[in-house]
């Protein structure tokens, strides 16, 4: 156990230590940091702490009656303007940053204009003055009507079985499994890189053979196997903190942001699955660097079999359509195919537990199966210095010994 | 008991037979030489004996059994094919290394200061292997097959690459190795360093053990066929001789199996293009048996092709 944790640090400090790596992975929260800080400043300065006028000729407005709202959440003042001309005035003074002309038969019509000049006026503008405008209908109807009305609708659609729920409310879980299928994607792309690397690196630096006479060739790629997860974890841990932090700070400023629930259940899918499906990847890519002699050439095969891990994008239409056919079926039970898909799946419809429980039994029969047949073509091919492993020798090395 | 007892090993990659029939035994604090041509199946024999290989046929031993994980430990391996991690820094890259073979970091960090200090690389300990010269990385790479103390040292090719400053210190390394009871397995085309530091050898050819045991005894058994002479003209196509060169003003002449100095001698003296001022039988140099036991392997091997 030891040989593996050694081999797995020295393959961690190795790559954490590159540049690439720092470069990839803190510019993605460099990137976030700009665009909420941008974000953030165009929410703060500009036009949203200036008055919401308005011209009331239904006389649906009582500026007394307040909208209910969030703790710590403050409205724009409201403003009313006897005339039209009163509040063009003062929209031209910059006073107010938009006003609203409410027709005399705005009960029968309910539609009403906005006016602004050249910028427009921020969302909340908006979303305030439907807040004094629902408050203000609501006021009519008894107290115990009034938070629900003001409010509006919240639907959450349940599955039969009660393992899946959706809230309207809460529009950002429905995309967590779209999330970790691209993130798989963006680890099966990364990584297969440096796993091709790990082993045309011992080639090209003629170091098989001390490793070789230091450890055992499935320790050497399990340890290396391990090290570029860790590797990958790092990353993807860095990544998510900077989400957590990006969304505590941008749920003060974005409301979306503030009904954000961590979804417990797909988190543990999405672990049982990644592992054993990093494992599989290690596994085709290892065995096509001991095969080949080159990076390059590697790169190539590689480049082929990284189409099976995107095999569900090709039917993308069909998680939309009907996420339960035939062929979303077969990838789900497809070992490279099952992470992506079953993510898919989840996010469009419900993943039946014996649907889950029989891919993840190949998925990771597959992964083992993987790992041990890249461990037999290193064996074979690893001193092929300048001579690639033609396919028949492949599987002569990967055949049972009588 | 032996360190090391390989048992008529054969090994074929594909249709070649790398090799075919070898046995010998090594034995501890003795350095013994694994000698042969360029492709006689020498690397081939010392991977299938570190286990990087199976062999298809024989049986190999190594610290009485097979070699295993925890023997692995015990074993420092400097191949053929040298190589460390280019883009790593020295220091780093060994004691990763030993911590393989089972140092722990503070163990391996304590005893790799005396060994850079000892083979003048402590000032490059920080520079990547890639930055260091042809001759450092030939001892860096001595020092990562010492630094864990193994009981079973292989050497193939170590004075490669080497100045003769080094090659000396090398060579003392080497030899204190052997003082201190390891057993040490050295594969070199250096036939006069064989001399210098071998006990015992094996020469290997065409895949097969042609030659086995004591140098001394070598020595021995093949004077007489080998003549040292002085004198004016050409003695490169003589009868009988397998090879004839000129060394310190005097001709050293490898005779054939079964021919007789005194029928070389006869046939000298009916030449008249020649003269002869000393004539006399030597000792051959384990450089000329192995001339010799390779060329007659080579024609042996052409006329059973006839």
């Amino acid at each position: 156990m030891r040989k593996y944790w050694l081999l797995a640090r020295h393959e961690y400090r190795k790559l954490v230590s590159k540049r690439s790596f720092l470069v990839g992975t803190l510019g993605f929260p460099l990137i976030l940091g700009i665009i909420m800080a941008a974000g953030i400043y165009f929410s703060i300065e500009g036009d949203q702490h200036r008055p919401i006028g308005f011209v009331d000729h239904a006389g649906v407005i009582n500026t007394a009656v307040v909208p209910l709202t969030d703790e710590g959440e403050e409205l724009l003042p409201l403003r009313p303007f006897p005339t039209e001309d009163a509040a063009r005035q003062a929209l031209t003074d910059q006073e107010i940053q938009v006003y609203f002309v409410i027709p005399a038969d705005y009960r029968h019509s309910l539609q009403m204009d906005a006016y602004y000049w050249q910028d427009a006026p921020s969302e909340s503008a908006f979303q305030d003055f439907n807040a004094y405008l629902r408050a203000n209908l609501a006021s009519d109807y008894p107290d115990r009507l009034q938070p629900r009305l003001q409010e509006g609708s919240d639907l959450t659609v349940r599955a039969a079985d009660g393992s899946r729920e959706f809230n309207s409310r809460n529009v950002f879980n429905f995309f967590v499994p779209f999330f970790a299928a691209f993130f798989f994607i963006f680890v099966v792309m990364s990584s297969s890189g440096y796993l091709l690397q790990v082993v045309t690196d011992e080639k090209e630096n003629r170091t098989v053979e001390i490793m070789m006479t230091t450890v055992s060739p499935g320790q050497l790629i399990g340890g290396k196997a391990l090290g570029l997860l860790a590797v990958s974890l790092t990353q993807v841990a860095i990544w998510v903190l900077t989400g957590i932090v990006a969304v505590l700070i941008g749920r003060i400023f974005i409301e979306a942001l503030r009904f954000i629930t961590v979804p417990w259940s797909l988190l543990v899918v999405i672990i049982l699955f990644f592992i054993p499906a990093y494992a599989l990847i290690a596994g085709i890519m290892t065995a096509i660097g001991s095969a080949v002699t080159e990076l390059t050439q590697a790169q190539q095969i590689a480049g082929i079999l990284n189409l099976l891990f995107l095999l569900p994008f090709f039917f993308a239409a069909l998680f939309l359509a009907n996420p339960n056919s035939p062929i979303l079926l077969f990838l789900t039970f497809f070992p490279t195919s099952s992470f992506i898909t079953v993510m898919m799946r989840w996010g469009m419809s419900t993943v039946p537990l014996w649907q889950m429980a029989l891919s993840w039994l190949i998925l990771v029969a597959s992964a083992l199966g993987s790992v041990w047949v890249a461990a037999r073509v290193f064996h074979t091919g690893m001193l092929r210095y300048g001579q690639s492993l033609s396919l028949k020798e492949a599987f002569t090395a990967v055949r049972p010994r009588s | 008991m032996a360190t090391v007892s390989v048992n008529a090993v054969r090994k074929n990659f594909g249709r070649v037979q790398a090799v075919k029939d070898v046995s010998f035994e090594v034995f501890p604090g003795e350095i013994f030489g694994l000698l042969g041509p360029n492709g006689a199946g020498k690397t081939t024999t010392i991977r299938m004996m570190l286990d990087i290989f199976e062999p298809d046929a024989g049986e190999i031993s190594v610290f009485d059994g097979r070699v295993n994980e925890a023997k692995k430990q015990r074993i420092g391996y400097m191949p053929e094919e040298r190589g460390l991690y280019k883009d790593q820094p020295l220091e780093q890259t060994l004691v990763f290394l030993a911590t393989l073979k089972g140092l722990t970091e503070s163990e391996a960090r304590s005893r790799l200061v005396g060994w850079l200090k000892r083979l003048d690389l402590f000032d490059h300990r920080q520079k990547k292997i890639q930055e260091l010269s042809k001759g450092m990385q030939q001892k860096a790479q001595l020092i990562a097959t010492l630094l864990h103390e193994p009981d079973l040292i292989v050497v193939d090719e170590p004075f490669s690459g080497l100045d003769p400053v080094n090659t000396r210190l090398v060579k003392d390394i080497i030899e204190e190795q052997r003082q201190q009871g390891k057993t040490i397995i050295m594969s070199t085309h250096q036939m006069y360093q064989v001399e210098a530091l071998c006990n015992r050898i094996v020469l290997i050819n065409n895949g097969r053990d042609v030659l086995y045991g004591e140098v001394s005894k070598i020595k021995r058994d093949f004077s007489g066929n080998a003549i040292v002479l002085e004198g004016q003209g050409d003695f490169t196509h003589l009868p009988g001789v397998l090879e004839a060169r000129r060394q310190n003003g005097a001709w050293h002449l490898a005779l054939g199996s079964g021919i007789n100095p005194q029928e070389v001698f006869r046939h000298l003296a009916r030449q008249e293009e020649l003269s002869v001022e000393r004539f006399e039988v030597a000792e051959p140099s384990l450089d000329d048996i192995f001339v010799r036991v390779v060329q007659e392997g080579k024609a042996g091997q052409e006329a059973s092709y006839a």
